[in-house]
């Protein structure tokens, strides 16, 4: 069949295709739910086979290219994703992610000794020899820390500010510290192994020079509430950067591509609900942990009681015979 | 780096062909993007900064938004397009061409910590220049790639002549050339057309103007026009 014919016979099919696609950019939710919708899948997979013919044809540009583009707006559309749903959401945060974090248990090992080790020996060197504090801080930074688990504030854990004003900055700070972790895992794990290592020992640290000080009640009652999401989450994203690097190190029996796209995957849904326990613990941090009057028994148990329910959540949940998944 | 056409098979059996963009227009959209992020921020401090101490958290709460949620929002519900994107013509799509989903979207943005790196997007720049489809590490680690998303201009029209039937048989490569000639004929200059044309003297029989105008009387044929 001569090209002229070919297009004679089928340019009004075409067209129509095109200028549906054309609304459907325009005006997605109208378009969608005319009657031509049903007819798209078909439509266009005749058009698809108009192309195949035309190129076996050795038709013009003119042909090939005008059917090149209904195509690739086509594929847009046909392939586009499904529309994100919200109870996707509640059962990736009850099942999924625990789960997950479960399927990657050696790296969030690691992850965890290399984050506790050095924040223990920091803490416990830090009673030893105090003197040890100003190696590892400025005498300013140390001064802040006094000021602001000084135990004569009525608001502890910060200088000042109101609890609004600390959610804001500890979701910007510590989320941004959790996906900089998972981040720079890439680079070998180096990343993600140096910003564990230095949190712990930073953290452990200033536990233990307060404790020094005497200034420990204070700092303990403050930190008890929101540790359980917060370190937690700080573990859970530097496994998911240990596990990036690793794969990127020994992507075991794949090429490094694809492993490397699979270990992406998984990194980010680790990413993404550590950054859901830091919303969790930045909101206990603002508006629980800094309420000085409370008594030591509701502190520590609630803390106690948050460490509970956050180990219970990653062991249990999601496990075959629970409902949620 | 010469052919960053990257074609994809179809479920279809159709070959769909991705224009990879370069580090250039990449980071005039992420120019674009940041300068509106930056003028979102100082227009929603003017009403913040009345409710003082809490106005700054939501402002880090904005800040934060913008930081880490803008691009992934934007992609996944503007079709793998931000704003500046957008401007530029740019679209982030997955590897097999459909418009980016979720966790591709959140890899690729997460990542860019490692693509800013050393600098202004050091490792991102370098990335773009060695892989052939010029993705920086986030996308490769999300499999992902960003494309020119405005579709190039279709082919010109063969200029209508008397059709003149061939005095041989061409086999389907020789017949291409020859409609791919007159197609292209409207934007070569007469002389190179006529130069060209010349070419086949032994088939026209005829040179220079007379020859051109024969080829497109061929391939007015060819596409079975009258």
């Amino acid at each position: 069949m001569r090209q002229e014919r070919f297009v004679a016979l089928h340019s009004r099919e075409w067209d129509i295709l095109q200028s549906w696609l054309n609304a459907l950019e325009r005006q997605p939710k109208r378009t969608m739910q005319q009657e031509q919708a049903l007819d798209f899948p078909l439509s266009y997979r005749r058009l698809c086979h108009h192309l195949a013919l035309a190129r076996g044809r050795g038709y013009s540009h003119e042909v090939t290219d005008r059917l090149q583009r209904i195509v690739q707006q086509g594929h847009r559309v046909l392939y586009r994703p499904p529309a994100p749903r919200w109870h996707r959401v509640a059962s990736f945060l009850v099942a999924g992610f625990p789960r997950l974090v479960r399927a990657q248990w050696r790296c969030m090992a690691a992850a965890a000794v290399l984050f506790y080790v050095p924040a223990l020996i920091t803490l416990v060197l830090m009673q030893v020899r105090p003197e040890l504090a100003h190696t590892v801080f400025s005498s300013a930074q140390l001064a802040d820390f006094e000021k602001m688990y000084n135990p004569a504030n009525a608001h502890i854990g910060r200088n000042s500010g109101t609890d609004m004003q600390m959610f804001g900055y500890y979701v910007m700070n510590n989320v941004g510290i959790a996906f900089r972790t998972f981040a720079s895992g890439l680079f070998f794990g180096v990343g993600a192994i140096y910003v564990l290592g230095g949190n712990g020992v930073v953290i452990g640290g200033v536990a233990g020079h307060l404790t020094a000080i005497g200034y420990g009640g204070p700092f303990w009652r403050f930190v008890v509430g929101h540790s359980a999401f917060e370190l937690s989450a700080l573990v859970i994203a530097g496994g998911a950067g240990l596990q990036l690097g690793l794969t990127l190190l020994a992507p075991g029996r794949q090429r490094r591509g694809p492993a490397l796209v699979a270990a992406g995957w998984i990194g980010a849904q680790l990413a993404l609900g550590a950054f859901a326990m830091l919303l969790a613990a930045a909101f206990v941090e603002a508006y629980w942990s800094s309420i000085a009057a409370l008594p030591d028994v509701v502190k520590f148990g609630s803390g106690a009681l948050l460490w509970v329910l956050v180990l219970g959540w990653l062991w249990r949940g999601g496990r075959a015979g629970t409902h949620g998944a | 780096m010469l052919d960053t056409v990257r074609e994809i098979e179809t479920p279809e059996g159709i070959a769909l062909r991705l224009r990879a963009a370069g580090a250039l227009p990449r980071a005039q959209a992420w120019m674009v993007d940041m300068l509106l992020r930056m003028g979102v921020f100082m227009l929603a401090m003017i009403p913040l900064s009345l409710f003082g101490m809490g106005g700054n958290g939501l402002a880090m709460l904005l800040l934060f938004a913008l930081t880490w949620a803008y691009s992934v929002v934007c992609e996944v519900w503007l079709g793998g397009q931000t704003l500046g994107k957008r401007a530029l013509g740019l679209r982030v799509v997955n590897a097999d061409g459909t418009p980016v989903t979720w966790l591709p979207s959140v890899v690729r943005n997460l990542l860019r910590v490692v693509d800013v790196l050393p600098g202004v997007y050091g490792v991102g720049l370098v990335s773009t220049l060695i892989d052939p489809y010029a993705r920086r590490l986030g996308d490769i680690v999300a499999g992902t790639m960003v494309i020119h998303a405005i579709e190039l201009p279709a082919g010109q029209q063969v200029p209508t002549l008397a059709a003149v039937p061939l005095p041989v048989v061409l086999v389907a490569d020789e017949q291409a050339a020859l409609v791919e000639f007159a197609e292209r004929s409207g934007q070569l200059t007469l002389q190179r057309q006529e130069e060209l044309a010349n070419l086949l003297t032994p088939l026209t029989g005829r040179n220079d103007s007379a020859a051109v105008r024969q080829l497109i009387g061929h391939a007015n044929w060819l596409l079975g026009r009258p």
